[in-house]
């Protein structure tokens, strides 16, 4: 009898200590230094200096003279944007850029936040800072930073800050927002150095809240940021109190979403699968497969030629121009590709969208955003965060146009205190810059209950 | 229990069986048999199709007129003071970054060697001595379905006792006609009984043959394309050669017309079918290679399995993925930046040349070819503008079908020739070869070289093709 005890309580101990060593398992991440050379001796200049985006005429000269040199080619009879961007719309487009676009009036906006910089692991890193304006007496804002992803930029917050500094109703919260651009992205210095990869981002995303004296804070973010925000959460689960993604591919299928797959069509509700869970998912090999393959060729380059697929977008705005908003048009609604002009116009100002291009543009940061693909995906899909699940409070905004659509039990694998799951009534990939009112409600809607739930 | 001793039980026991069975069970069992039996043998003895379709095809602007003009004229390529200007003003304002410190070409065309590329693209490349190079031999265009067609055409040098064959070679992507310079000379002038009239023509859609302005041209339509050429020219039957679309193409122009086609030689083995039985004989290969009827040399080649075939294939077709879906979006930037061209083009004549060569800091180009070439090739894609309906070549061949279109599932059965490279993307054992061309007349392991064999080892090329014809030639064809 004896025996039997001593036998039961050693392999509860082994049990007790595997699920702890689990709970307990936390993403670790080294300093990094990703400037030029070696990294100098003695502590590193971490001031906050303010920065301006700014122009000037022979900025606006060369792009003028580049884009009126454009060699276009015709797209062939009634291909609409089943190869890629239309060359007649693109021809629409480029004219609108060269004679009606005002980059100065843009760049004024971009300036209406202040924008900061700052040296962490050896690169200037660049954000936007937002503080509410009116803030009711007694009350703190919220920290919240948002992520962006590719091709996007922080400019794809610039329809939903307002909203979420400046809440319309009294009883909703007001944030305070922080922007950042990923190194390699935009005003952001690019990484000098091979490895950078998310979780190099996460760590510097980490040491920048904390620089700026947030030791608790809420994070939020899609397409890469999704990515970023999720190791944050994994780095620090202490200061992450809450994070919000609108875009939550499953990292490792594990047996409950095969057994999904295999059996959800046929028994929808043994899985927790809805109508729109079903017409996503099935028939599965079209619907995984084969349009993921359709969509997903400027990954595979960007995964492995990153250098070669950036060289000829750093010469030619309307090359850039063209490679990047077709992906604003397919990402916002697979049935786009149908349309002579892409539908880009349906849901995004030309304005915006170009302001998003000249971004990369001016900032000649083709090429690095690309090499974050290589940097992610070049080490296989087997890495320590996509093992780990994340026990920081989690909510998912699923947008009904989204590239990869996630239900709810997948989601729940990998987010195991997960408060909200939306089904969003309408938008794509690009929901901050799309559908911004929607994707203020479900931030406020999450970070209420997470702040409830510690006030008790 | 011995091997006869089970046989003759076993026979007992069916002698037993039938012995009980009664008269009508008996006629059942004999017909049923009999109509296995026959199954059986119509599925051994089926033979797969030998043909494909020929089709017709219209590809020009807008409605088909009810004539056109099929003479053929004769084509200089011309270069101008503005295209020159033009070109260096763009290459002045190029935008240069850096490459991550150590990445050698693992990230793709190293920024640095690009910078020293283009600095000799700049200052020494001389576009107008290479236009007269191209020139050397004469070029015609002439309009089949509504494109014009271009094609280089070369007589050879006939010696006393020598025949003269028609050979038709063509290209592939990201190369041109231009490749087969270097090797004409070794083919039109030779110390063997045959001799070369070689015609290259330009794929629609590449250098000087005009793009199909309709959707659909994939590598069936121009091998019908080139047939017609062929028999405008006034070639009954000729030999065909190629490697990568060339490959393919040439292929289709004998599944289409083997009447035609004497002979096949091809540097890019097209065989590999991915199925389970091939599969299983890449797992069986590795232990028992014998058995599935691999070569040492196919050992060498085809493992380690998962590096090479999978791992390196996976690094090395991005390009193949964007350009399969979105060619109008991935070729636009190159149309306006003729060092993006060159770079994207480039990496090709690099990587493929030697894998290995992702690991220099120059990407080995300079070892196997001179920048002159490499800048021509490069040139023809700058002038014609013809990036983006290359890339969508791709697109047309690799839909959703491209594992069951009629083409893939036909056979080969003209005589063919083999020329197996050892840096080859992938490679082909012969055994796999032989399900799908049926009357191999020679498989050969090159010594060296790489995908753009033609170009890189011209006189190793020449001699295979050389002994191959030699072969089909004293054998007679069928």
């Amino acid at each position: 009898m004896y025996i039997e005890l001593a036998m039961a309580l050693g392999l509860g101990a082994v049990v007790a200590l595997v699920f702890l060593k689990n709970r307990k398992n936390v993403l670790k991440a080294q300093d990094g230094w990703w400037g030029v050379g070696t990294c100098p001796q003695g502590p590193e200049d971490d001031s906050i200096r303010p920065f301006k985006v700014e122009t000037t005429p022979e900025e606006i000269e060369d792009l003028h003279r580049r884009l009126d040199q454009t060699r276009s080619f015709p797209s062939l009879e009634d291909s609409r944007f089943n190869y890629g961007f239309n060359s007649k719309y693109l021809e629409k487009v480029v004219s609108y850029w060269r004679n009606d676009f005002n980059w100065r009036k843009q760049v004024d906006k971009l300036n209406k936040y202040p924008h900061f910089k700052t040296k962490i692991e050896g690169i200037d890193i660049h954000y936007v800072h937002v503080k509410p304006k009116n803030l009711p007496e007694g009350t703190q804002a919220v920290p919240l930073m948002m992520v962006h992803g590719w091709p996007g930029s922080f400019y794809e917050f610039y329809g939903i800050i307002p909203l979420l500094t400046e809440p319309s109703s009294a009883d909703d919260i007001a944030f305070e927002i922080i922007c950042p651009s990923i190194p390699g992205y935009g005003f952001s210095e690019a990484p000098q150095k091979k490895g950078f990869d998310s979780v190099c981002a996460a760590h510097i995303f980490n040491k920048l809240m904390k620089r700026l004296g947030f030791n608790k804070y809420y994070v939020q973010g899609g397409d890469w940021g999704w990515l970023i925000t999720t190791n944050m959460a994994q780095l620090e689960p202490n200061a992450v109190k809450g994070l919000h993604v609108n875009f939550a591919p499953p990292a490792k299928p594990g047996l409950l979403m095969v057994l999904s797959i295999l059996f959800g069509r046929r028994f929808p509700k043994l899985f927790g699968f809805t109508e729109h869970d079903v017409k996503r998912l099935f028939p599965c090999m079209e619907k995984l497969v084969v349009d993921a393959v359709k969509e997903t060729g400027y990954m595979h380059i960007q995964s492995t030629k990153p250098d070669t697929a950036g060289r000829g977008l750093n010469d030619s705005p309307v090359g850039l121009a063209a490679y990047i908003l077709e992906k604003f048009s397919t990402w916002t609604d697979p049935e786009f590709k149908n349309l002579e002009d892409g539908g880009l116009e349906r849901k995004f100002s030309l304005d915006d969208l170009l302001t998003n291009v000249m971004i990369y543009w001016t900032s000649r940061c083709i090429i690095s955003s690309m090499r974050f693909y290589k940097e992610n995906f070049g080490k296989g899909l087997n890495q320590p965060h996509a093992k780990l699940p994340v026990y920081v409070p989690a909510a998912v905004a699923s947008f009904p146009n989204e590239l990869m659509h996630t239900p709810k039990l997948w989601v729940t694998q990998k987010y195991r205190r997960l408060k909200t799951y939306t089904p969003m009534a309408r938008g794509g990939h690009f929901a901050a810059m799309e559908e911004p009112q929607l994707l203020a409600e479900d931030v406020q809607n999450f970070v209420k209950i997470v702040e409830k739930r510690k006030k008790k | 229990m011995g091997f006869e001793d089970s046989i003759m039980q076993t026979f007992d026991c069916i002698k037993e069986t039938l012995g009980n069975l009664d008269q009508s069970k008996l006629q059942l069992l004999a017909l049923s048999s009999a109509g296995v039996g026959a199954l059986l043998c119509y599925l051994t003895w089926k033979q797969s199709p030998k043909m494909i379709p020929i089709g017709d095809g219209w590809w020009g602007a807008g409605e088909k007129p009810l004539t056109e003009d099929e003479a053929i004229h004769r084509f200089v390529v011309k270069t101008s003071v503005e295209e020159i200007e033009d070109l260096h003003r763009r290459i002045d304002q190029t935008r240069f970054t850096d490459p991550l410190e150590d990445s050698g070409f693992n990230y793709g065309f190293n920024s640095s060697y690009l910078r020293r590329v283009v600095s000799y693209w700049r200052q020494e490349f001389d576009w107008e001595k290479q236009v007269k190079l191209i020139n050397q031999y004469p070029h015609f265009k002439t309009k089949i379905e509504g494109i014009d067609v271009h094609f280089v055409h070369v007589r050879p040098v006939q010696k006393a006792g020598q025949t003269v064959l028609p050979l038709m070679m063509v290209h592939g992507w990201p190369g041109s006609f231009y490749e087969f310079y270097r090797i004409l000379p070794l083919l039109t002038k030779t110390d063997s009984n045959v001799v070369f009239e070689v015609i290259c023509p330009s794929i629609p859609g590449y250098g000087y043959s005009e793009a199909p302005h309709k959707k659909g041209f994939n590598t069936m339509e121009a091998a019908r394309i080139f047939h017609k050429l062929m028999e405008r020219l006034g070639f009954t039957e000729f030999y065909v050669q190629g490697g990568d679309w060339g490959a393919f193409i040439t292929s289709n122009m004998a599944q289409m017309k083997p009447e035609c086609v004497r002979g096949l030689h091809l540097n890019m083995v097209i065989a590999r079918t991915d199925s389970f039985g091939q599969l299983l004989s890449l797992v069986i290969g590795c232990y028992l290679p014998f058995l599935v009827g691999f070569t040492k040399e196919d050992i060498r080649r085809l493992y380690p399995y998962m590096e090479k075939n999978i791992y390196d294939i996976m690094r090395e077709t991005g390009y193949l993925h964007i350009q399969a879906t979105k060619p109008d979006t991935a070729g636009c930037g190159l149309n306006d930046s003729p060092v993006g061209l060159a770079a994207y083009i480039l990496e090709k004549f690099s990587s493929w040349t030697d894998l290995g060569n992702r690991d220099l800091e120059d990407g080995g180009l300079e070892r196997k070819f001179s920048l002159d070439d490499l800048l021509t090739n490069v040139m023809i894609y700058w002038t014609t503008c013809s990036i983006i309906p290359s890339m969508r070549f791709y697109k047309e061949n690799l839909k959703k079908d491209f594992k069951t279109r009629v083409d893939r599932v036909t056979s080969v059965s003209v005589p063919t020739g083999l020329a197996a490279f050892p840096d080859e993307l992938l490679h082909c054992p012969r055994a796999w070869a032989s399900s799908r061309f049926t009357d191999v007349r020679s498989f050969t392991y090159m010594s060296r070289g790489g995908h753009f064999a033609a170009m890189e080892e011209p006189q190793l090329m020449a001699d295979d093709i050389i002994q191959f014809v030699e072969k089909v030639e004293s054998k007679g064809h069928k």
